[in-house]
């Protein structure tokens, strides 16, 4: 389904560019949860920007293909259009625009640039109600301002609510689990679970093993100094949590 | 008496030598001679006064010429109003008024304090008349009125159009004024004179769009008594030259007013909100929010003035806000906030910002799939909605689907 090959990118402009990714290649194949871990600086955040398309981020080699069709050649909401959703680290507040209506324009010009017809207003309304209340979140709360004023919890609950609204083809969470307590990161966790199929691809970014415990992936994969070190089983977490990144990048070495 | 203007005015462009001979046709007045001499004073205004530095009409009209086109279609049409229609210069009134409001039609040309500090609302003072009709239209009202009063400024391929309206809210009563300044000029300066008497209320919403090939002026000389309130709200989507000016006048205590703007300027678009307001009595109010975003080749200027004297201006509560996005490389926007404050007991603030959209909440919205283009416009729009928000009910919805539209034509 994703298939990365030896990607390559740089971060900044001109003389201050800086190689993060240095021939990085992976393959997630479509009703599998793949988990990238690494320590700090390894390239996790940049490699989620690269492949949604951030500016600044500048592909210097190799290939990224979601189901056959090249990624890097399309624009970010052209990537979204094809069913890639990034859940941001960081969720961005959106001053003047409700949630509900930021969802609503947001799928349909996704489905405009698919060819389909619009989602309905009560279509819309009633999924919306049904996955606020699995999420937690209010229907007060969608009416707000998408994220200004809302706590790390609901931003990040309110990504995985946008996720299960627009239910793309694969999924990149990046270090969704930060910034959650235990009860939202099981909401969370709930919700990626949830939208596990065969058709769906998903790539979990972490720092910590804590997320894998309620998201079990199929696959581990060390991502360090820009590139794929060692990959694993679902133990590969455990042994990183028990000997550190030191411990098994050296053994990798 | 054409003649002595003929000199007073350094060097007079075409543009000026047309506006003196159009005076010359008008019937003597003392009245509209003193106008005509305050606009003779410095002429068309331009860049080097200093209120008119960024808006030069001299500059920007050279000559009276009708535009290429007639004006746009107006937004308020639907809008259930007792309408007052303006066609080059000529004004056709209602049949019948609403309740509460009682029309006047004067002959003659009425007096204008303060012309000298209104140069274009002195010219509409001067040169707002018609063959063998009313120069101008004074309004009473007298209680409140639930009808709203709907002027509309729509020519069809004039020279200039030059118009007056006065309005006196008496004690306790209420109107809500509406106007559409749509073009169809070559030249269109409007006056408003705008009274609110104690514990009375008026509400105004303007809508201002022009062709890149006309100037437009609106000048408002208000005045308000004791807890009188004035809420105005405005879009400008601006002109090759437009300016919407205003003077109030705080004259009682307790007055209040909000006036809140928002701009959009394209390429060859020029937008100017000029305001001063005087705290000439204690315990006014006043609250000003301005935004706008502009393009490359769009130019916006913002003017704002808080004048609070020493001691009729204690407890003076003012708050403005103009906060500027530049939405290209190329776009120009002006800003000069002032606040003059000399009593001691008061509170005032103001802020004003110019900046750019934020990469980060771009690149958000286009992850989830809405294109740049549409993105820009949804953010542009969200920032300049609040300043809309006091805008009649039956217009509020009509404002911001005018400002999506341009955003979305236009980013």
């Amino acid at each position: 389904m994703l298939i990365l090959d030896n990607l390559a990118a740089t971060v900044g402009e001109g003389e201050d560019a800086k190689q993060i990714l240095k021939g990085l290649s992976l393959e997630v194949p479509a009703g599998e949860v793949h988990a990238i871990m690494g320590p700090n600086g390894a390239g996790k955040s940049t490699l989620s920007y690269v492949l949604t398309g951030r500016d600044g981020y500048e592909v210097t080699g190799g290939s990224a293909d979601l189901e056959g069709e090249d990624l890097l050649d399309m624009d970010p909401e052209e990537r979204a259009a094809k069913g890639l959703f990034l859940s941001f680290q960081y969720p961005v507040e959106i001053p003047g625009v409700p949630v509900m209506i930021f969802i609503r324009t947001a799928m349909n010009a996704q489905r405009k640039a698919r060819g389909e017809p619009e989602i309905s207003a009560p279509d819309f309304i009633k999924k919306c109600r049904k996955l606020g209340a699995a999420l937690n979140l209010s229907q007060e709360m969608l009416k707000r301002p998408l994220n200004v004023g809302f706590s790390g919890g609901e931003k990040k609950r309110l990504e995985i609510f946008q996720m299960m609204m627009m239910e793309p083809r694969f999924v990149i969470l990046d270090e969704t689990d930060s910034g959650l307590d235990i009860d939202a990161l099981k909401t969370v966790a709930d919700g990626v679970n949830a939208l596990r199929s065969p058709e769906r691809g998903m790539l979990v970014i972490t720092h910590y093993q804590r997320l894998l415990d309620h998201i079990k992936p199929d696959k581990v994969h060390v991502l360090a100094d820009g590139r794929i070190v060692t990959s694993g089983g679902p133990d590969l977490a455990l042994r990183l949590e028990k000997e550190g990144y030191d411990g098994v990048l050296s053994e990798a070495a | 008496m054409a003649l002595p203007f003929r000199d007073q005015i350094k060097d007079p462009t075409p543009a000026e030598l047309e506006l003196i001979a159009r005076y010359a046709m008008l019937p003597e007045d003392p009245r509209r001679e003193r106008a005509f001499a305050a606009f003779a004073e410095s002429g068309l205004p331009h860049r080097r006064m200093e209120a008119w530095r960024w808006t030069d009409f001299r500059a920007a009209l050279p000559d009276l010429k009708s535009p290429s086109q007639t004006a746009i279609t107006d937004p308020f049409e639907p809008v259930k109003a007792c309408r007052i229609l303006f066609e080059n210069g000529a004004m056709t009134l209602p049949k019948k008024w609403p309740k509460g409001v009682r029309g006047f039609e004067k002959m003659d040309a009425q007096a204008l304090g303060d012309a000298e500090r209104m140069p274009l609302g002195a010219l509409s003072a001067a040169l707002s008349a018609q063959k063998g009709g009313p120069s101008s239209i004074m309004l009473e009202i007298t209680e409140p009125v639930k009808t709203p009063l709907h002027f509309v400024f729509a020519s069809t391929q004039a020279e200039a159009s030059f118009s007056r309206v006065t309005i006196l809210v008496r004690p306790g009563a209420s109107v809500d004024i509406l106007e559409s300044h749509l073009g169809g000029a070559g030249f269109s300066s409007h006056l408003l004179d705008l009274a609110v008497q104690e514990g009375g209320e008026a509400s105004r919403t303007l809508f201002q769009s022009g062709r890149s090939d006309e100037a437009q002026a609106i000048t408002a000389d208000v005045h308000l008594g004791a807890g009188a309130a004035l809420t105005q709200t405005v879009l400008s989507l601006g002109a090759k030259v437009s300016r919407i000016e205003m003077r109030v006048a705080h004259e009682g205590q307790g007055a209040r007013a909000e006036m809140n703007g928002a701009y959009l300027a394209g390429d060859g678009y020029h937008v100017d909100l000029t305001s001063h307001v005087h705290h000439g009595a204690q315990a006014c109010i006043t609250q000003q929010t301005t935004k706008g975003a502009v393009l490359d080749g769009g130019r916006a200027i913002f003017q704002g003035k808080f004048h609070v004297p020493r001691t009729v201006g204690q407890r003076t509560e003012a708050e403005m806000g103009h906060h500027a996005l530049l939405l290209e490389d190329g776009a120009e926007v002006f800003a000069k906030p002032e606040l003059e404050i000399y009593a001691d007991d008061v509170e005032c603030a103001h802020g004003n910002t110019c900046g750019a959209l934020d990469a980060d909440q771009i690149f958000y919205m286009r992850q989830r799939g809405i294109p740049d283009a549409q993105a820009k416009a949804l953010l542009t729009e969200a920032f300049i909605a609040d300043a809309l928000e006091t805008a009649h009910e039956a217009t509020g919805d009509i404002l911001r689907t005018l400002a999506s539209d341009w955003l979305k034509a236009a980013v």
